[in-house]
Protein backbone atom coordinates (compact mmCIF):
# COMPACT_ATOMS: atom_id res chain seq x y z
CA UNK A 1 0.00 0.00 0.00
CA UNK A 2 0.98 3.72 -1.00
CA UNK A 3 1.12 5.34 2.41
CA UNK A 4 3.12 9.30 2.16
CA UNK A 5 5.59 10.78 5.03
CA UNK A 6 4.18 12.91 7.50
CA UNK A 7 6.29 14.22 9.29
CA UNK A 8 7.51 17.61 7.86
CA UNK A 9 3.61 19.22 7.69
CA UNK A 10 3.44 21.92 7.86
CA UNK A 11 6.75 22.71 5.91
CA UNK A 12 9.24 23.78 7.87
CA UNK A 13 11.96 24.34 5.32
CA UNK A 14 11.40 28.03 4.86
CA UNK A 15 9.92 31.01 7.13
CA UNK A 16 9.08 34.91 6.67
CA UNK A 17 12.21 35.93 5.77
CA UNK A 18 11.66 33.80 2.19
CA UNK A 19 8.61 35.38 1.75
CA UNK A 20 9.65 38.96 2.33
CA UNK A 21 12.23 38.57 -0.02
CA UNK A 22 10.49 36.92 -2.58
CA UNK A 23 7.84 39.94 -2.45
CA UNK A 24 10.81 42.57 -2.43
CA UNK A 25 12.45 41.06 -5.29
CA UNK A 26 9.28 41.08 -7.06
CA UNK A 27 8.58 44.48 -6.70
CA UNK A 28 11.86 45.66 -7.12
CA UNK A 29 12.01 43.87 -10.61
CA UNK A 30 8.54 45.08 -11.63
CA UNK A 31 9.33 48.25 -10.59
CA UNK A 32 12.46 48.62 -12.62
CA UNK A 33 11.32 47.23 -16.30
CA UNK A 34 7.53 49.76 -15.97
CA UNK A 35 10.02 52.37 -14.92
CA UNK A 36 11.97 51.58 -18.02
CA UNK A 37 8.97 51.58 -20.08
CA UNK A 38 7.80 55.25 -19.11
CA UNK A 39 11.67 55.96 -19.18
CA UNK A 40 11.43 55.42 -22.76
CA UNK A 41 8.17 56.92 -23.06
CA UNK A 42 9.30 59.84 -22.03
CA UNK A 43 12.54 59.94 -24.08
CA UNK A 44 10.05 59.75 -27.19
CA UNK A 45 7.34 62.37 -26.02
CA UNK A 46 9.14 64.38 -24.40
CA UNK A 47 7.03 64.31 -21.04
CA UNK A 48 8.36 64.81 -17.66
CA UNK A 49 5.57 62.95 -15.96
CA UNK A 50 6.47 59.80 -17.67
CA UNK A 51 10.27 60.55 -16.46
CA UNK A 52 9.09 60.79 -12.80
CA UNK A 53 7.59 57.08 -13.18
CA UNK A 54 10.87 56.22 -14.37
CA UNK A 55 12.82 58.05 -11.54
CA UNK A 56 10.61 56.30 -9.05
CA UNK A 57 10.61 53.04 -10.52
CA UNK A 58 14.02 52.51 -10.66
CA UNK A 59 14.19 54.31 -6.72
CA UNK A 60 11.39 51.47 -6.15
CA UNK A 61 13.96 48.78 -7.48
CA UNK A 62 17.10 50.20 -5.36
CA UNK A 63 14.58 50.11 -2.15
CA UNK A 64 13.07 46.68 -2.40
CA UNK A 65 17.29 45.31 -3.50
CA UNK A 66 18.02 46.87 0.07
CA UNK A 67 15.32 45.24 1.85
CA UNK A 68 15.05 41.78 -0.21
CA UNK A 69 18.59 40.37 -0.01
CA UNK A 70 19.53 41.63 3.68
CA UNK A 71 16.48 39.74 4.88
CA UNK A 72 17.53 36.59 2.85
CA UNK A 73 21.31 36.89 4.29
CA UNK A 74 19.68 37.07 7.50
CA UNK A 75 18.42 33.31 7.14
CA UNK A 76 21.40 32.04 5.68
CA UNK A 77 23.96 29.77 8.09
CA UNK A 78 26.87 31.48 6.38
CA UNK A 79 25.79 34.95 4.63
CA UNK A 80 29.02 36.27 4.43
CA UNK A 81 30.41 33.33 2.41
CA UNK A 82 26.87 33.44 0.85
CA UNK A 83 27.87 37.23 -0.17
CA UNK A 84 31.40 35.84 -2.32
CA UNK A 85 28.94 35.50 -5.53
CA UNK A 86 31.50 34.42 -7.81
CA UNK A 87 33.64 32.32 -5.94
CA UNK A 88 30.31 30.66 -4.16
CA UNK A 89 27.87 30.35 -6.92
CA UNK A 90 28.63 27.73 -8.68
CA UNK A 91 26.04 25.56 -9.95
CA UNK A 92 24.29 27.63 -12.51
CA UNK A 93 21.94 24.57 -12.96
CA UNK A 94 20.74 25.78 -9.07
CA UNK A 95 17.80 28.97 -9.73
CA UNK A 96 19.26 30.14 -6.40
CA UNK A 97 22.59 30.53 -8.20
CA UNK A 98 20.88 32.04 -11.20
CA UNK A 99 19.09 34.33 -8.83
CA UNK A 100 22.19 35.47 -6.91
CA UNK A 101 23.84 36.71 -10.41
CA UNK A 102 20.94 38.15 -12.04
CA UNK A 103 20.35 40.23 -8.82
CA UNK A 104 23.82 41.28 -8.58
CA UNK A 105 23.40 42.70 -12.15
CA UNK A 106 20.23 44.02 -11.71
CA UNK A 107 21.61 45.82 -8.76
CA UNK A 108 24.16 47.35 -10.53
CA UNK A 109 21.75 48.20 -13.39
CA UNK A 110 18.90 50.05 -11.11
CA UNK A 111 21.81 51.61 -9.18
CA UNK A 112 23.22 53.46 -12.32
CA UNK A 113 19.73 53.98 -13.83
CA UNK A 114 19.04 55.76 -10.64
CA UNK A 115 21.80 57.84 -10.47
CA UNK A 116 21.98 58.96 -14.15
CA UNK A 117 18.25 60.11 -13.90
CA UNK A 118 17.84 61.78 -10.51
CA UNK A 119 21.38 63.30 -10.10
CA UNK A 120 23.22 65.57 -12.42
CA UNK A 121 22.32 69.33 -13.62
CA UNK A 122 21.75 67.79 -16.90
CA UNK A 123 19.85 64.38 -15.82
CA UNK A 124 16.55 63.58 -18.32
CA UNK A 125 13.17 64.70 -17.26
CA UNK A 126 14.17 67.45 -15.21
CA UNK A 127 15.50 70.19 -17.11
CA UNK A 128 13.29 71.57 -19.39
CA UNK A 129 11.17 68.72 -20.01
CA UNK A 130 7.48 70.30 -19.47
CA UNK A 131 4.78 68.12 -17.90
CA UNK A 132 1.89 67.13 -20.63
CA UNK A 133 -0.87 68.98 -18.37
CA UNK A 134 2.01 72.01 -17.57
CA UNK A 135 2.46 73.19 -20.95
CA UNK A 136 3.33 76.58 -19.53
CA UNK A 137 5.54 75.87 -16.38
CA UNK A 138 4.37 78.57 -12.64
CA UNK A 139 7.63 80.64 -13.63
CA UNK A 140 6.95 81.85 -16.94
CA UNK A 141 8.53 78.55 -18.55
CA UNK A 142 11.56 78.10 -16.55
CA UNK A 143 11.06 74.24 -15.03
CA UNK A 144 11.77 75.16 -11.61
CA UNK A 145 13.07 71.50 -10.98
CA UNK A 146 15.74 72.29 -13.50
CA UNK A 147 18.27 73.60 -10.80
CA UNK A 148 19.82 71.00 -10.40
CA UNK A 149 19.35 71.13 -6.28
CA UNK A 150 22.11 73.05 -5.36
CA UNK A 151 20.49 76.45 -5.44
CA UNK A 152 18.39 78.28 -2.95
CA UNK A 153 15.14 79.27 -3.25
CA UNK A 154 12.07 78.45 -5.01
CA UNK A 155 13.53 76.35 -7.15
CA UNK A 156 15.57 74.12 -4.70
CA UNK A 157 12.07 73.71 -2.96
CA UNK A 158 10.60 72.12 -5.51
CA UNK A 159 13.53 69.84 -5.98
CA UNK A 160 13.56 69.24 -2.30
CA UNK A 161 9.81 67.91 -2.47
CA UNK A 162 9.84 65.08 -4.55
CA UNK A 163 11.98 61.86 -2.92
CA UNK A 164 14.69 62.16 -5.30
CA UNK A 165 15.05 65.54 -4.36
CA UNK A 166 14.75 64.54 -0.77
CA UNK A 167 17.81 62.36 -1.54
CA UNK A 168 19.39 65.30 -3.53
CA UNK A 169 18.91 66.87 -0.13
CA UNK A 170 20.45 64.62 1.87
CA UNK A 171 23.29 64.13 -0.37
CA UNK A 172 23.43 68.10 -0.49
CA UNK A 173 23.66 68.37 3.31
CA UNK A 174 26.45 65.89 3.43
CA UNK A 175 28.13 68.02 1.10
CA UNK A 176 28.24 65.60 -1.84
CA UNK A 177 25.81 66.76 -4.02
CA UNK A 178 27.93 68.68 -6.50
CA UNK A 179 30.23 65.98 -6.82
CA UNK A 180 28.11 62.85 -7.60
CA UNK A 181 25.84 65.52 -10.02
CA UNK A 182 29.16 66.06 -11.46
CA UNK A 183 29.60 62.16 -11.78
CA UNK A 184 26.41 61.54 -13.12
CA UNK A 185 26.57 64.03 -15.78
CA UNK A 186 30.34 62.94 -16.81
CA UNK A 187 29.38 59.45 -17.23
CA UNK A 188 25.88 59.65 -18.53
CA UNK A 189 25.78 58.59 -22.44
CA UNK A 190 23.21 59.90 -24.87
CA UNK A 191 20.03 58.99 -23.96
CA UNK A 192 19.89 56.36 -26.67
CA UNK A 193 23.36 54.75 -25.01
CA UNK A 194 21.69 55.27 -21.79
CA UNK A 195 18.52 53.31 -23.08
CA UNK A 196 20.60 50.69 -24.59
CA UNK A 197 22.19 50.35 -21.46
CA UNK A 198 18.61 50.45 -19.06
CA UNK A 199 17.48 47.41 -21.78
CA UNK A 200 20.26 45.75 -21.02
CA UNK A 201 19.72 45.68 -17.29
CA UNK A 202 16.23 44.91 -18.11
CA UNK A 203 17.00 41.65 -19.25
CA UNK A 204 17.90 40.97 -15.81
CA UNK A 205 15.18 42.39 -14.21
CA UNK A 206 13.02 40.15 -16.40
CA UNK A 207 15.43 37.51 -15.20
CA UNK A 208 14.96 38.22 -11.35
CA UNK A 209 11.09 38.63 -12.45
CA UNK A 210 11.48 35.09 -13.17
CA UNK A 211 13.10 34.35 -10.33
CA UNK A 212 10.86 35.12 -7.92
CA UNK A 213 8.84 32.54 -9.23
CA UNK A 214 11.29 29.99 -9.10
CA UNK A 215 12.99 30.84 -5.73
CA UNK A 216 10.13 28.73 -4.36
CA UNK A 217 11.21 26.14 -6.97
CA UNK A 218 11.41 22.25 -5.08
CA UNK A 219 13.87 21.24 -7.45
CA UNK A 220 13.57 18.59 -10.05
CA UNK A 221 10.69 16.25 -8.47
CA UNK A 222 8.14 19.49 -7.30
CA UNK A 223 7.65 18.15 -4.00
CA UNK A 224 5.69 21.13 -2.64
CA UNK A 225 2.73 20.97 -5.43
CA UNK A 226 1.19 24.63 -4.46
CA UNK A 227 4.55 26.00 -5.85
CA UNK A 228 3.70 24.00 -9.64
CA UNK A 229 5.36 26.73 -12.06
CA UNK A 230 2.70 26.67 -14.55
CA UNK A 231 0.42 28.90 -12.22
CA UNK A 232 2.71 30.52 -10.20
CA UNK A 233 5.08 32.03 -12.72
CA UNK A 234 1.72 34.21 -14.18
CA UNK A 235 1.02 35.22 -10.27
CA UNK A 236 4.53 36.00 -9.66
CA UNK A 237 5.09 38.19 -13.08
CA UNK A 238 2.64 39.73 -13.39
CA UNK A 239 2.20 40.69 -9.28
CA UNK A 240 5.48 41.77 -9.77
CA UNK A 241 4.65 44.00 -12.70
CA UNK A 242 1.42 45.16 -11.18
CA UNK A 243 3.18 45.95 -7.23
CA UNK A 244 5.79 47.61 -8.72
CA UNK A 245 4.14 50.05 -10.74
CA UNK A 246 1.34 50.78 -8.24
CA UNK A 247 4.13 51.78 -5.64
CA UNK A 248 5.95 53.88 -8.61
CA UNK A 249 2.37 55.64 -9.24
CA UNK A 250 1.79 56.54 -5.74
CA UNK A 251 5.06 57.96 -4.88
CA UNK A 252 4.93 59.80 -8.19
CA UNK A 253 1.15 61.14 -7.02
CA UNK A 254 2.65 61.80 -3.51
CA UNK A 255 5.09 63.81 -4.68
CA UNK A 256 3.38 66.05 -7.21
CA UNK A 257 0.40 65.68 -4.31
CA UNK A 258 -1.90 65.20 -7.67
CA UNK A 259 -1.75 62.89 -10.72
CA UNK A 260 -1.69 64.59 -13.97
CA UNK A 261 -2.66 62.87 -17.10
CA UNK A 262 0.23 60.70 -17.33
CA UNK A 263 -0.08 59.58 -13.67
CA UNK A 264 -2.75 58.34 -14.57
CA UNK A 265 -2.73 56.42 -17.34
CA UNK A 266 -0.02 54.60 -15.12
CA UNK A 267 -2.71 54.58 -12.52
CA UNK A 268 -4.87 52.91 -15.14
CA UNK A 269 -1.90 50.20 -16.24
CA UNK A 270 -1.48 49.56 -12.97
CA UNK A 271 -5.26 48.43 -12.28
CA UNK A 272 -4.59 46.36 -15.39
CA UNK A 273 -1.93 44.63 -14.25
CA UNK A 274 -3.35 43.91 -10.81
CA UNK A 275 -6.61 42.52 -12.37
CA UNK A 276 -4.29 39.93 -13.87
CA UNK A 277 -3.47 39.01 -10.86
CA UNK A 278 -5.81 38.14 -9.60
CA UNK A 279 -7.29 36.34 -12.23
CA UNK A 280 -4.11 34.37 -12.10
CA UNK A 281 -4.38 34.11 -8.36
CA UNK A 282 -8.15 32.98 -8.78
CA UNK A 283 -7.30 30.19 -11.35
CA UNK A 284 -4.62 28.90 -8.88
CA UNK A 285 -7.42 28.34 -6.43
CA UNK A 286 -9.87 26.90 -8.48
CA UNK A 287 -7.73 25.02 -10.83
CA UNK A 288 -4.57 23.76 -9.41
CA UNK A 289 -6.10 21.40 -7.19
CA UNK A 290 -7.95 19.94 -10.44
CA UNK A 291 -4.50 19.70 -12.91
CA UNK A 292 -2.45 18.75 -9.72
CA UNK A 293 -3.99 16.67 -6.83
CA UNK A 294 -1.49 16.89 -4.45
CA UNK A 295 -1.98 20.96 -4.27
CA UNK A 296 -5.52 20.70 -2.63
CA UNK A 297 -4.72 20.46 0.70
CA UNK A 298 -2.34 23.49 0.33
CA UNK A 299 -5.32 25.35 -1.39
CA UNK A 300 -7.62 24.57 1.68
CA UNK A 301 -5.14 25.77 3.69
CA UNK A 302 -4.70 29.25 1.91
CA UNK A 303 -8.76 29.14 2.11
CA UNK A 304 -8.98 28.24 6.10
CA UNK A 305 -6.24 28.20 8.14
CA UNK A 306 -4.47 30.94 6.18
CA UNK A 307 -7.50 32.68 5.06
CA UNK A 308 -7.02 35.93 7.01
CA UNK A 309 -3.59 36.05 5.50
CA UNK A 310 -4.20 34.77 1.74
CA UNK A 311 -7.94 36.17 1.25
CA UNK A 312 -7.62 39.30 3.53
CA UNK A 313 -4.13 40.22 2.99
CA UNK A 314 -3.09 39.16 -0.32
CA UNK A 315 -6.64 39.71 -2.25
CA UNK A 316 -9.06 41.64 -0.99
CA UNK A 317 -6.11 44.36 0.61
CA UNK A 318 -3.65 43.78 -1.75
CA UNK A 319 -5.58 43.23 -5.11
CA UNK A 320 -8.86 44.42 -4.87
CA UNK A 321 -8.82 47.47 -2.82
CA UNK A 322 -6.01 49.11 -4.60
CA UNK A 323 -7.47 48.39 -7.90
CA UNK A 324 -10.39 50.05 -6.57
CA UNK A 325 -8.17 52.78 -5.18
CA UNK A 326 -6.73 53.39 -8.56
CA UNK A 327 -9.97 53.17 -10.60
CA UNK A 328 -12.45 55.69 -8.51
CA UNK A 329 -9.40 58.06 -8.19
CA UNK A 330 -8.30 58.32 -12.04
CA UNK A 331 -12.14 58.01 -13.42
CA UNK A 332 -13.11 60.07 -10.20
CA UNK A 333 -11.20 62.89 -10.42
CA UNK A 334 -11.65 62.70 -14.73
CA UNK A 335 -15.50 63.28 -13.37
CA UNK A 336 -14.59 65.99 -11.30
CA UNK A 337 -15.97 63.97 -8.58
CA UNK A 338 -12.98 64.00 -6.06
CA UNK A 339 -10.37 66.31 -5.70
CA UNK A 340 -7.25 65.61 -7.35
CA UNK A 341 -5.47 65.87 -3.77
CA UNK A 342 -8.11 62.67 -3.06
CA UNK A 343 -7.09 61.16 -6.15
CA UNK A 344 -3.37 61.45 -5.42
CA UNK A 345 -4.09 59.90 -1.92
CA UNK A 346 -5.65 57.02 -3.21
CA UNK A 347 -2.99 56.49 -4.95
CA UNK A 348 -0.93 57.03 -2.31
CA UNK A 349 -3.16 54.55 -0.48
CA UNK A 350 -3.29 51.61 -3.27
CA UNK A 351 0.73 51.85 -3.32
CA UNK A 352 1.10 51.72 0.18
CA UNK A 353 -1.21 48.35 0.07
CA UNK A 354 0.01 46.59 -2.68
CA UNK A 355 3.53 46.25 -0.67
CA UNK A 356 1.44 44.42 1.86
CA UNK A 357 -0.40 42.53 -0.31
CA UNK A 358 2.53 41.23 -2.19
CA UNK A 359 4.53 40.34 1.03
CA UNK A 360 0.92 39.21 2.46
CA UNK A 361 0.96 36.63 -0.88
CA UNK A 362 4.32 35.60 -0.81
CA UNK A 363 4.06 34.85 2.90
CA UNK A 364 0.43 32.64 2.26
CA UNK A 365 2.10 30.46 -0.14
CA UNK A 366 5.09 29.85 2.10
CA UNK A 367 2.66 28.99 5.03
CA UNK A 368 0.20 27.44 3.08
CA UNK A 369 3.05 24.94 1.32
CA UNK A 370 2.84 21.02 2.20
CA UNK A 371 5.63 18.91 1.79
CA UNK A 372 4.68 16.22 -0.53
CA UNK A 373 7.39 13.34 -0.32
CA UNK A 374 7.83 10.50 -2.49
CA UNK A 375 4.79 7.97 -2.17
CA UNK A 376 6.53 4.79 -0.53
CA UNK A 377 4.78 1.76 -0.12
CA UNK A 378 4.46 -0.47 2.88
CA UNK B 1 29.88 -5.74 1.39
CA UNK B 2 30.42 -2.40 -0.98
CA UNK B 3 31.76 -2.38 -3.76
CA UNK B 4 32.36 0.14 -6.44
CA UNK B 5 32.62 -2.06 -9.26
CA UNK B 6 29.13 -3.84 -8.28
CA UNK B 7 27.14 -0.60 -7.83
CA UNK B 8 27.01 2.30 -4.82
CA UNK B 9 26.16 0.22 -1.44
CA UNK B 10 23.34 2.26 0.48
CA UNK B 11 21.11 1.56 3.68
CA UNK B 12 17.60 0.71 3.13
CA UNK B 13 14.84 0.19 5.45
CA UNK B 14 13.15 -3.31 5.76
CA UNK B 15 10.24 -1.73 7.62
CA UNK B 16 8.36 -4.65 8.19
CA UNK B 17 11.21 -5.37 11.03
CA UNK B 18 11.57 -2.02 12.38
CA UNK B 19 10.07 -1.71 16.02
CA UNK B 20 11.10 1.58 16.71
CA UNK B 21 13.10 1.34 19.40
CA UNK B 22 15.68 4.38 18.00
CA UNK B 23 18.51 2.40 18.49
CA UNK B 24 19.61 3.09 15.02
CA UNK B 25 19.29 6.81 15.97
CA UNK B 26 21.57 6.90 18.86
CA UNK B 27 24.01 4.76 16.80
CA UNK B 28 24.49 7.12 14.85
CA UNK B 29 25.15 10.32 17.39
CA UNK B 30 27.23 8.23 19.26
CA UNK B 31 29.31 6.52 16.67
CA UNK B 32 30.28 10.39 14.74
CA UNK B 33 29.73 12.16 18.42
CA UNK B 34 26.97 14.74 16.92
CA UNK B 35 24.76 17.38 18.75
CA UNK B 36 21.75 15.67 20.15
CA UNK B 37 19.36 17.62 17.92
CA UNK B 38 21.37 15.99 14.95
CA UNK B 39 19.10 13.21 13.16
CA UNK B 40 21.33 11.84 10.54
CA UNK B 41 18.81 9.08 10.41
CA UNK B 42 15.35 9.85 12.25
CA UNK B 43 12.16 7.65 13.20
CA UNK B 44 9.65 9.03 10.91
CA UNK B 45 5.39 8.63 11.30
CA UNK B 46 3.91 7.08 8.44
CA UNK B 47 0.29 7.83 7.95
CA UNK B 48 0.39 10.47 10.71
CA UNK B 49 -2.96 10.91 12.87
CA UNK B 50 -4.75 8.19 11.64
CA UNK B 51 -5.30 4.24 12.63
CA UNK B 52 -2.25 2.95 10.38
CA UNK B 53 0.00 4.94 12.02
CA UNK B 54 3.79 3.42 12.08
CA UNK B 55 6.94 4.63 12.56
CA UNK B 56 10.07 3.89 10.34
CA UNK B 57 13.62 4.56 9.74
CA UNK B 58 14.18 7.52 6.80
CA UNK B 59 17.95 8.44 5.84
CA UNK B 60 19.75 9.81 2.96
CA UNK B 61 19.74 7.21 0.17
CA UNK B 62 22.28 8.87 -1.32
CA UNK B 63 20.28 8.72 -4.83
CA UNK B 64 22.17 7.89 -8.30
CA UNK B 65 20.18 11.37 -9.38
CA UNK B 66 19.88 13.25 -6.44
CA UNK B 67 17.96 16.08 -6.52
CA UNK B 68 20.04 17.93 -3.49
CA UNK B 69 22.96 17.87 -5.80
CA UNK B 70 20.89 19.73 -8.77
CA UNK B 71 19.35 22.62 -6.70
CA UNK B 72 22.98 23.03 -4.20
CA UNK B 73 23.83 26.72 -5.27
CA UNK B 74 27.45 26.27 -4.58
CA UNK B 75 28.05 22.87 -5.06
CA UNK B 76 28.56 22.33 -1.40
CA UNK B 77 26.59 18.80 -2.06
CA UNK B 78 28.68 16.28 -4.97
CA UNK B 79 29.37 12.62 -5.13
CA UNK B 80 32.52 11.17 -3.30
CA UNK B 81 34.65 8.59 -4.95
CA UNK B 82 32.18 6.02 -3.82
CA UNK B 83 29.45 7.48 -5.78
CA UNK B 84 27.24 8.66 -2.52
CA UNK B 85 26.48 12.20 -1.45
CA UNK B 86 28.35 14.34 0.39
CA UNK B 87 28.55 17.94 1.81
CA UNK B 88 31.48 19.56 2.39
CA UNK B 89 31.01 22.22 5.12
CA UNK B 90 33.37 24.74 3.93
CA UNK B 91 30.82 25.59 0.82
CA UNK B 92 27.24 24.91 2.48
CA UNK B 93 25.35 28.60 3.24
CA UNK B 94 22.63 26.70 4.99
CA UNK B 95 20.20 27.86 2.37
CA UNK B 96 17.94 25.04 2.78
CA UNK B 97 17.30 24.03 -0.94
CA UNK B 98 18.64 20.65 -0.61
CA UNK B 99 15.86 20.38 1.94
CA UNK B 100 13.12 21.57 -0.64
CA UNK B 101 14.38 19.28 -3.24
CA UNK B 102 15.22 16.06 -1.90
CA UNK B 103 11.44 13.89 -2.43
CA UNK B 104 12.73 12.30 0.86
CA UNK B 105 12.84 15.43 3.54
CA UNK B 106 16.47 13.70 4.25
CA UNK B 107 18.60 16.85 4.80
CA UNK B 108 18.55 18.29 8.25
CA UNK B 109 20.19 21.91 9.85
CA UNK B 110 21.08 21.41 13.30
CA UNK B 111 21.10 24.54 14.69
CA UNK B 112 24.06 23.93 17.83
CA UNK B 113 26.64 25.76 17.73
CA UNK B 114 30.01 24.20 17.65
CA UNK B 115 33.54 25.20 17.66
CA UNK B 116 34.87 25.79 13.64
CA UNK B 117 37.06 22.81 14.15
CA UNK B 118 33.70 20.58 14.04
CA UNK B 119 32.09 22.20 11.82
CA UNK B 120 34.74 21.39 9.82
CA UNK B 121 34.61 18.02 10.34
CA UNK B 122 35.41 15.95 7.46
CA UNK B 123 31.98 13.71 7.69
CA UNK B 124 29.45 16.80 7.21
CA UNK B 125 28.59 19.73 8.73
CA UNK B 126 27.27 18.60 11.59
CA UNK B 127 26.27 22.04 13.05
CA UNK B 128 25.99 25.70 12.90
CA UNK B 129 22.87 25.63 10.75
CA UNK B 130 24.62 24.14 7.49
CA UNK B 131 23.34 21.27 6.21
CA UNK B 132 23.88 17.61 7.39
CA UNK B 133 22.85 14.01 6.02
CA UNK B 134 23.90 10.60 6.43
CA UNK B 135 27.65 10.00 5.43
CA UNK B 136 26.71 5.81 4.94
CA UNK B 137 29.93 5.92 7.83
CA UNK B 138 32.42 5.46 5.06
CA UNK B 139 35.34 5.44 7.43
CA UNK B 140 33.59 2.19 9.11
CA UNK B 141 33.29 0.89 5.48
CA UNK B 142 36.96 0.80 4.85
CA UNK B 143 37.12 -0.91 8.11
CA UNK B 144 35.40 -3.67 7.09
CA UNK B 145 32.22 -2.22 8.94
CA UNK B 146 29.26 -1.69 8.42
CA UNK B 147 27.34 1.80 9.03
CA UNK B 148 26.56 2.05 12.56
CA UNK B 149 22.43 2.23 12.36
CA UNK B 150 22.90 -1.25 10.53
CA UNK B 151 25.34 -2.77 12.62
CA UNK B 152 23.33 -1.62 15.59
CA UNK B 153 19.46 -2.16 14.49
CA UNK B 154 18.03 -5.35 16.92
CA UNK B 155 15.79 -6.51 14.19
CA UNK B 156 17.52 -6.10 10.62
CA UNK B 157 15.75 -3.19 9.98
CA UNK B 158 18.17 -1.45 8.54
CA UNK B 159 19.64 -3.52 4.86
CA UNK B 160 22.96 -2.25 3.49
CA UNK B 161 24.57 -3.17 0.50
CA UNK B 162 24.57 -2.73 -3.09
CA UNK B 163 21.55 -2.69 -5.33
CA UNK B 164 22.42 -6.57 -5.60
CA UNK B 165 23.08 -7.40 -2.36
CA UNK B 166 19.79 -5.32 -1.20
CA UNK B 167 18.17 -6.94 -4.13
CA UNK B 168 19.47 -10.42 -2.41
CA UNK B 169 18.36 -9.80 1.09
CA UNK B 170 14.41 -8.74 0.63
CA UNK B 171 13.98 -11.75 -1.62
CA UNK B 172 15.73 -13.82 1.12
CA UNK B 173 13.59 -11.60 3.93
CA UNK B 174 10.79 -12.23 1.85
CA UNK B 175 9.41 -8.53 2.10
CA UNK B 176 8.83 -5.63 -0.72
CA UNK B 177 10.60 -3.00 -1.86
CA UNK B 178 10.41 0.15 0.22
CA UNK B 179 10.66 1.96 -3.26
CA UNK B 180 7.95 2.89 -5.84
CA UNK B 181 8.93 2.58 -9.42
CA UNK B 182 9.72 6.64 -8.97
CA UNK B 183 11.73 6.89 -6.00
CA UNK B 184 13.53 3.47 -7.06
CA UNK B 185 14.31 5.30 -10.39
CA UNK B 186 15.88 8.32 -8.54
CA UNK B 187 17.51 6.41 -5.93
CA UNK B 188 19.25 3.30 -8.20
CA UNK B 189 19.16 4.82 -11.28
CA UNK B 190 19.63 1.81 -13.60
CA UNK B 191 19.67 -0.74 -11.06
CA UNK B 192 16.03 0.24 -9.99
CA UNK B 193 14.83 -2.58 -11.63
CA UNK B 194 16.66 -4.96 -9.23
CA UNK B 195 15.48 -3.27 -6.00
CA UNK B 196 11.65 -3.04 -7.85
CA UNK B 197 12.03 -6.28 -9.44
CA UNK B 198 10.30 -5.89 -12.31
Amino acid sequence: MAVEIAYELPYTQWNWRIGVYIAMIGIASGAYLMGYLADVRSWRLGEREHGRIAKYGYLVGLAGLAIGPPVLLSHLATPFRAMMIPLTMTNLGSWMALGAYMLMFFGLGTFIMFVWVAFGRERPHGTTTPDADEAVAADGGRDVASDGGSESGPAQAATGGDTAGGIRRVFNRIGLLGAVDTVADRTRPTETVRLGIGALFGLFAAGVLIYSAMAYGSGPTERVALWDPTFLVPVQIFGGLAAGLTVAVGLAALERGRAGRAIQQYALVAAGLLAATLVAVLATVVLLPEQVPAAEPAVDTLLSTQATLFVGGAVVAGLVVPIVLLLGGVFGQRREAISPTGTAAALVAAGALVIVGKVALALAYLLAAEFTPMPLPM
Amino acid sequence: MSTQDNGTARVIPNWESCIDCGACEVACQRTWDLPPESDRIQVVALEHGTGDETNKPMQCYNCTDAPCIDVCPTDALHYSQSDTVRVDAGMCIGCHYCGVGCPFGAPQYPDDEVPEAQEEHLMGAKSNGLMDKCTTCEPRQEEGLEPACASECPTDALLFGTPEELSEKLEEDGVSTPFNDEAAEIVFGDDADMITGE
